[in-house]
């Protein structure tokens, strides 16, 4: 009996070491993964800190200088029961809806990049309702949704 | 054409409801003319399955834009190859061939057991039961075979990133070894309905599991592949959920390849071995159901569709049946024996499956935390690749180590003195390894452990490797060539293994490389212009555009000069698709053993006439591309044919008696 007491025990101590492990990779790498209305409504709290942003991108408002690889665009929150990822316009005339400069500094711009775009930004949340972007990641879809127009 | 597919597709359902019926009634009852019936429906099954893949094929390479999936996902230009491939680019077109290949291997199996059934009326039964969902899915919800309302005059071809050869051979692989798993799952499900509880369904599916390894191995290998060339980031890995899916089943795979070996030794672990095949199947269905149901946010969205209900209820079927069945049988299970020291090859392999499934359960755990958090918490939390990075580091030497350990450990017991004697060597050569790199310069000290221990394996397994060339040598006097290749080939599972160990340490040895050294430059510069990458400078000679009907292209000439002394001209490009207008990169890379020079054409200003380069220096990332080659070069000899592991397997189909395969006067020594 001892015999197989001694493996419980290392067994147990290994499972142990490794459920450490996962707690505190989780405590020291979470961060919040939010749509652009949740983090409006949240912005003071999160000020500061890191976090992820779902949104789309508004046309018209990209400015991208080649020379200092500096990126500048604001996304806002998708109208809601609009899931597909596309190249669908934002209509002009709802009510100004939530909206959050984003600038990426020293990142070339992503090949799929466009206005209309859904985008996820990984960065830090400045005073200012900007995000300073450390990772601009854009969706792609194994298929596209064909243009209506 | 469309018509015979959907046709066929129907029968295929209908007859795969009969096969389970005839194999089970013909066990139960002993009938063995209705066994016959019930393997002729598994064929039939199969051969309406590839008349389906066929006429979706025709249909294809026709231009048949009246069908929905030819139109979704090719196009006049598109290339041949890449409407070969369309048959899995798309939902309806992977899930068809999914159950093409379920059909296939349960034809296979039908045919592998048909004089001596056994467990297999059951494991066909299973399989069929499996292939009747993915039917009933191909029939009643994504359907293959639908068409258009209007038929458009050109389709709207393939998402320009995966026309690429790595991405035409990445999803098969993948789907082949998680197909394959099913086999081994199968007839541990017969064993459980069964009560046959020896070793019988291991030993008959064990080339299947090895298959599934194998599989498993190169598509994550292509994906990795894919990702480092066409992506144009840099890395290779960046543990999205669609890569952790791939990853998982992988990692559960391995732990059971190694404890089913402690079972046909010491018969322990039963209880285990029947779990961990049903986790490694299991994953694989999660996998499909993450990447098709859009639960989980991945950056390789797929098709979002109303497939992820179905396979959330097939899992939850499946996993619900499974688990209670290994329940009801865990009192039989107890096995008699039991582990007698941490110093012997069961500790090890014991540890090493607790390793690898916790890295598994890790990857799972991070996977699914933006879901479990926002379900517990109402907020949805993620964790990034630090995550995944911060716990497998410590996890992955641990696994490295026992790596060492394990093949050269004797079964049992070992003494200290023994140990002292096997694994002197090899630890001089690690230490000496680690000590020389922190002289060379190194000095980060998890680099330094990880080459240390990769070293320590290459040790241990090249004294094995010699010690056996020596022994036969002095037996049957050999030349040393000669005396190796016997070696290999009348040992073959466990040379085989050992070369496959080889493969996975160099893996490693690339992986570390290219995450600690890596080093980035961006540059935006008109033609003339010049920058260094560490030791290399590289000048930008000019653009070259080109045209095609299918694509535009505009390709950069850059000249990689060492020292003043030109190396290459590199061609980066940015490609124009046109007919999803999209652009996409085309990476140039120049790898050597040493390092790779990754260069990408970031971006092209037609205001400024500015050219932005994003160019990478990755060290050692080759090992990572040839270490995985060579495991899979090493799973191909563990799995070629050997006529005494043949016998052995049919005795111990026939009956419970349990036959070493590995002679231990085989030189070597165990």
């Amino acid at each position: 009996m001892p015999k197989k007491l001694r493996f419980v025990i290392g067994v147990s101590l290994v499972v142990a070491a490794i459920a450490y492990l996962i707690i505190t990779a989780v405590r020291n790498t979470a961060e919040y993964y939010l749509t652009v209305s949740e983090a409006k409504a949240r912005q003071v709290e999160l000020s500061g800190q890191t976090l992820r942003v779902a949104g789309r991108v508004v046309p018209g408002t990209i400015r991208w200088d080649p020379s200092s690889l500096t990126l500048k665009f604001a996304i806002t929150q998708p109208p809601p029961g609009d899931g597909q990822p596309g190249l669908t316009a934002i209509a002009a005339t709802a009510p100004a809806p939530a909206k959050f400069m984003v600038v990426s500094r020293g990142q070339p711009k992503p090949d799929m990049f466009a206005p209309g775009r859904d985008v996820i930004v990984e960065g830090v949340l400045t005073k200012e309702s900007t995000i300073e972007a450390r990772q601009v990641l854009t969706s792609c879809p194994s298929k596209y949704t064909p243009k209506q127009n | 054409m469309p018509l015979v597919g959907q046709l066929a597709l129907a029968l295929a359902l209908i007859v795969a409801l009969y096969s389970i019926v005839a194999n089970v009634l013909g066990a139960r009852r002993d009938l063995p003319a209705l066994l016959m019936s019930a393997r002729h429906a598994v064929w039939a099954s199969a051969a309406m399955v590839s008349v389906a893949v066929l006429a979706l094929w025709m249909s294809l390479f026709r231009n048949d834009f009246s069908l929905e999936y030819v139109a979704g996902y090719t196009s006049l230009t598109l290339p041949a190859i890449y409407k070969f491939t369309a048959l899995w680019g798309g939902q309806q077109g992977s899930l068809l061939f999914w159950t093409w290949l379920l059909s296939i291997f349960t034809a296979i199996v039908a045919f592998q057991h048909r004089r001596n059934p056994g467990l297999a009326p059951y494991a066909l039964a299973v399989l069929a039961g499996l292939a009747i969902f993915f039917l009933f899915m191909l029939n009643f919800v994504t359907r293959p075979f639908d068409m258009v309302a209007r038929i458009p005059a050109d389709g709207q071809d393939l998402n320009p990133l995966l026309q690429n050869y790595w991405m035409a051979i990445h999803p098969p692989s993948l789907y082949t070894g998680y197909v394959s798993a099913s086999v081994p799952f199968a007839f541990a499900a017969a064993a459980l309905i069964t009560g046959r509880f020896d070793d019988a369904w291991i030993r008959s599916t064990r080339r299947w599991a090895v298959l599934s390894w194998f599989f498993l191995t190169l598509g994550n290998l292509f994906g990795a592949r894919w990702a480092y060339e066409v992506l144009g980031w840099g890395g290779y890995w960046a543990w999205d959920p669609v890569e952790n899916a791939a990853f998982m089943p992988w990692l559960v795979m391995t732990a059971f390849l190694h404890s089913v070996m402690i079972q046909e030794r010491k018969d322990m672990l039963k209880v285990w071995n029947l779990a961990l095949i049903g986790m490694a199947f299991g994953l694989t269905l999660f996998g499909t159901f993450i990447t098709r149901s859009g639960v989980i946010s991945s950056v390789h969205s797929f098709t979002q569709s109303g497939l992820g209900p179905f396979f959330l209820t097939f899992l939850i079927a499946v996993t619900v049946s499974y688990t209670a069945l290994l329940l009801a049988r865990v009192r039989q299970l107890r096995s008699p024996a039991e582990m007698e020291s941490y110093l012997s090859r069961e500790a090890a392999f014991l540890f090493n499956n607790l390793v690898l499934v916790g890295i598994a359960f890790a990857v799972f755990w991070g996977t699914l935390f933006p879901v479990l958090s926002e379900a517990v918490r109402g907020v949805k939390i993620t964790v990034g690749p630090p995550f995944f990075d911060k716990v497998n580091a410590p996890l992955a030497l641990a696994l490295i180590f026992l790596m060492g350990v394990g093949p050269l450990i004797a079964w049992r017991r070992s003494s200290l003195d023994s140990l002292a004697k096997t694994f002197a060597a090899p630890a001089c050569f690690g230490l000496v390894t680690g000590l020389g790199a922190a002289f060379a310069g190194l000095r980060e000290w998890y680099v330094l452990v990880a080459f240390s221990l990769a070293a320590f394996v290459f040790g241990t397994i090249f004294m094995e490797f010699r010690r056996g060339v020596t022994a036969r040598r002095h037996l049957v006097s050999e030349r040393p060539a000669r005396a190796l290749m016997n070696l290999i080939a009348k040992n073959n599972r466990r040379y085989g293994g050992y070369i496959i160990h080889v493969g996975v340490a160099l893996a490693f040895v690339g992986i570390v490389g290219s995450s600690f050294f890596r080093t980035e430059v961006k540059k935006s510069i008109k033609p003339g212009g010049s920058f260094d990458v560490g030791p290399y400078e590289l000048v930008f000679l000019g653009l070259k555009h080109d045209e095609t009907p299918h694509l535009e292209s505009a390709r950069a000439e850059v000249e990689v000069l060492r020292n003043g002394n030109p190396l290459a001209v590199m061609r980066p490009g940015k490609l124009f698709y046109k007919r999803p207008q999209q652009p996409a990169t085309s990476v140039a890379i120049r790898s050597t053993p040493v390092s790779d020079l990754y260069v990408v054409l970031a971006s092209l200003d037609d205001n400024s006439g500015l050219v932005t380069f994003q160019v990478f220096l990755t060290p050692l990332v080759f090992w990572l591309w040839a270490g995985g080659f060579i495991a899979a070069f090493g799973t191909v000899i563990v799995m070629w044919p050997n006529m005494r592991e043949r016998a052995a397997i049919a005795a111990a189909v026939r009956g419970p008696v349990t036959i070493e395969t590995e002679p231990a006067s085989v030189p070597g020594g165990d």
